[in-house]
């Protein structure tokens, strides 16, 4: 009896452990989520004249997504190991092997944001400025994600 | 019994000479190509669809037209590092005839006679018209040459033996330019010969064998990423199937993907390549690709896998 309570312990204890890393692992993603719901949820539209030009969403989309990609070194701190259950996209174990230059990547971004704050003043300049952020955000992804289907 | 043992040395003899005959490596004769004034600015062209800066720009700089080589290329059977083909006469291309180079593109083979490996993609590349592969060729002498000799291949016996490679190509390559469909319209014939050709979309996007061959039932049906993490998506129209001609078309000039996303991983390199390209030329590639009827990928496990830190 008691080692059967011992083995069961045990096995919770080590499904509790992955479900903490799917919580690491969807914490990470959702933050993702986020920035992709003020960039093409939002901005893309505008670029794409599919929403006409609002300077005060776009100025929210913009802070949004400064706040948010601000969290990127805090936020990928801890290794999950797992991939989210039936995701498109995990990261990279490279993130742990060369953390500093993952966090490294941010930089660039917050600079093309703050950038875009200045000068997103029409749909035209709105475009420049998202293609900027873009490719900025595409130097990470081309690194650290990757895409599981 | 001595009976026996002369039988298997003949046996052996003539594997070695079958092997030795399978495994020549295949050339241009430089007098079968005739007088020709390359056309540079198609040459650009051909350097933008075929992706040649992906690999051989010198990694970690902006400069897509810096082709000093270097980057590290891990795979199944070790790691290639991409040479330099700038026009450097010592280190690069610079001291080529134009015959070296049509060969190299078109039939893997090197100058001094030995098979190139198909981490270089000539097995798609072959596809390509002998003019293209001219044009390109001058317009490769029209860049800077960069100074600095690349590290050799990390390969593991038996894959470091080039002869090997002539198995390979007699497996997996038919040798044959590509052939216009008449049944199908020109644009669609440009996007077939874009996308199989120089674009080499099916290298990364169809399932390998144990050899390293595309498995041919599934090509464009993705598969595991060859060189690491993931996984590289289907493009038939079993998943490609709710893209537009025109989503496409946007997704090869920008990345975007019609669902809110913006290409990553090694696709991101593909894109600074395509967005290079005329829009003309882009949708022929989409008429193309919205042309494969579907096919179903290899399988994965679809549960999260615990990783090897
Ligand atoms: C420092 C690296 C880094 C930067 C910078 C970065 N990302 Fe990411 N991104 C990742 C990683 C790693 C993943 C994979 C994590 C996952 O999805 O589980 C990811 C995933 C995503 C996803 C897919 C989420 C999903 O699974 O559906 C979106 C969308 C995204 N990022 C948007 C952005 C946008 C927009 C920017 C720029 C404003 C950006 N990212 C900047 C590293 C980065
Ligand atoms: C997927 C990566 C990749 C792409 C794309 C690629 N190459 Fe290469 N290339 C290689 C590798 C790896 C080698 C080395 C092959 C070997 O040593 O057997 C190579 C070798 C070569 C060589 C022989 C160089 C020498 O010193 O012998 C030439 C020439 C060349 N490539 C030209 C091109 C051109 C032109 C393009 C574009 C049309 C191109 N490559 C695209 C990976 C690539
Ligand atoms: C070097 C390998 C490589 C080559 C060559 C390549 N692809 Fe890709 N492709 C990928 C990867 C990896 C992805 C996943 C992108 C991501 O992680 O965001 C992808 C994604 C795509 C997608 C998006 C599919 C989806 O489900 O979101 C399309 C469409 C596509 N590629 C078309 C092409 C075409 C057309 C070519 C030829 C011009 C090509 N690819 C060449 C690796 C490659």
């Amino acid at each position: 009896m008691k080692r059967v309570l011992v083995v069961t312990g045990v096995l919770l204890l080590s499904v509790g452990a992955v479900v903490a890393q799917q919580d690491v692992a969807v914490q990470q993603q959702n933050l993702m989520k986020a920035q992709g719901k003020n960039m093409y949820g939002v901005l893309l539209k505008v670029v794409k004249g599919e929403t006409p030009f609002d300077q005060a969403a776009v100025n929210a989309a913009l802070a949004g997504l400064e706040a948010d990609v601000a969290k990127i070194p805090t936020v990928f701190t801890p290794n999950p190991k797992v991939d989210v259950v039936d995701a498109t996209f995990g990261s990279s174990q490279k993130i742990w092997q060369n953390k500093p230059d993952f966090d490294a990547k941010v930089t660039p971004v917050t600079k093309a944001i703050v950038d875009a704050k200045g000068t997103a003043k029409d749909a035209a300049s709105l475009k420049v400025a998202f293609d900027a952020i873009q490719a900025k955000c595409t130097d990470c992804h081309e690194t650290y994600r990757v895409k599981l289907k | 019994m001595l009976r026996r043992i002369l039988l298997g040395l003949i046996v052996a003899a003539a594997g070695a000479g079958i092997f030795w005959w399978l495994t020549i490596p295949a050339v241009v004769a430089p007098a079968s190509l005739a007088a020709y004034t390359p056309n540079v600015a198609n040459g650009l062209a051909v350097f933008n669809a075929g992706g040649c800066s992906s690999c051989h720009a010198v990694p970690s700089q902006p400069d897509r037209l810096k082709l000093g080589g270097g980057l590290a290329m891990p795979s199944p059977f070790g790691t290639f590092t991409v040479p330099n083909i700038s026009p450097d006469l010592t280190e690069g291309i610079g001291r080529w005839s134009e015959a070296d180079f049509v060969t190299a593109l078109l039939k893997g083979t090197s100058p001094d006679g030995r098979h190139y490996f198909p981490a270089f993609p000539y097995a798609s590349y072959q596809q390509a018209s002998v003019a293209d592969a001219r044009d390109l060729f001058a317009y490769l002498k029209t860049l800077a040459p960069v100074a600095g000799k690349t590290p050799d291949h990390d390969l593991p016996f038996p894959f470091n033996i080039r002869r090997n490679v002539g198995i390979w190509k007699w497996l997996f390559m038919d040798g044959k330019p590509f052939t216009a469909d008449a049944s199908r319209s020109p644009s669609w014939n440009r996007g077939a010969y874009l996308v199989n050709g120089l674009g080499h979309c099916a290298e990364c996007h169809s399932p390998r064998n144990v050899l390293g061959g595309i498995v041919a039932t599934q090509r464009f049906a993705g598969g595991p990423n060859p060189e690491g993490e993931g996984w590289v998506p289907n493009i038939t129209q079993k998943r490609l199937g709710d893209w537009s001609a025109k989503d496409i078309e946007y997704f090869l000039e920008s990345g975007q993907t019609p669902d809110g996303d913006t290409a990553g991983g090694s696709m991101a390199r593909v894109i600074r390549n395509t967005s290079q390209l005329s829009p003309g030329d882009r949708a022929a590639m989409a008429e193309y690709l919205k042309s494969l009827p579907p096919v179903e990928g290899p399988p994965r496990s679809s549960k999260a896998k615990q990783k090897e830190g």
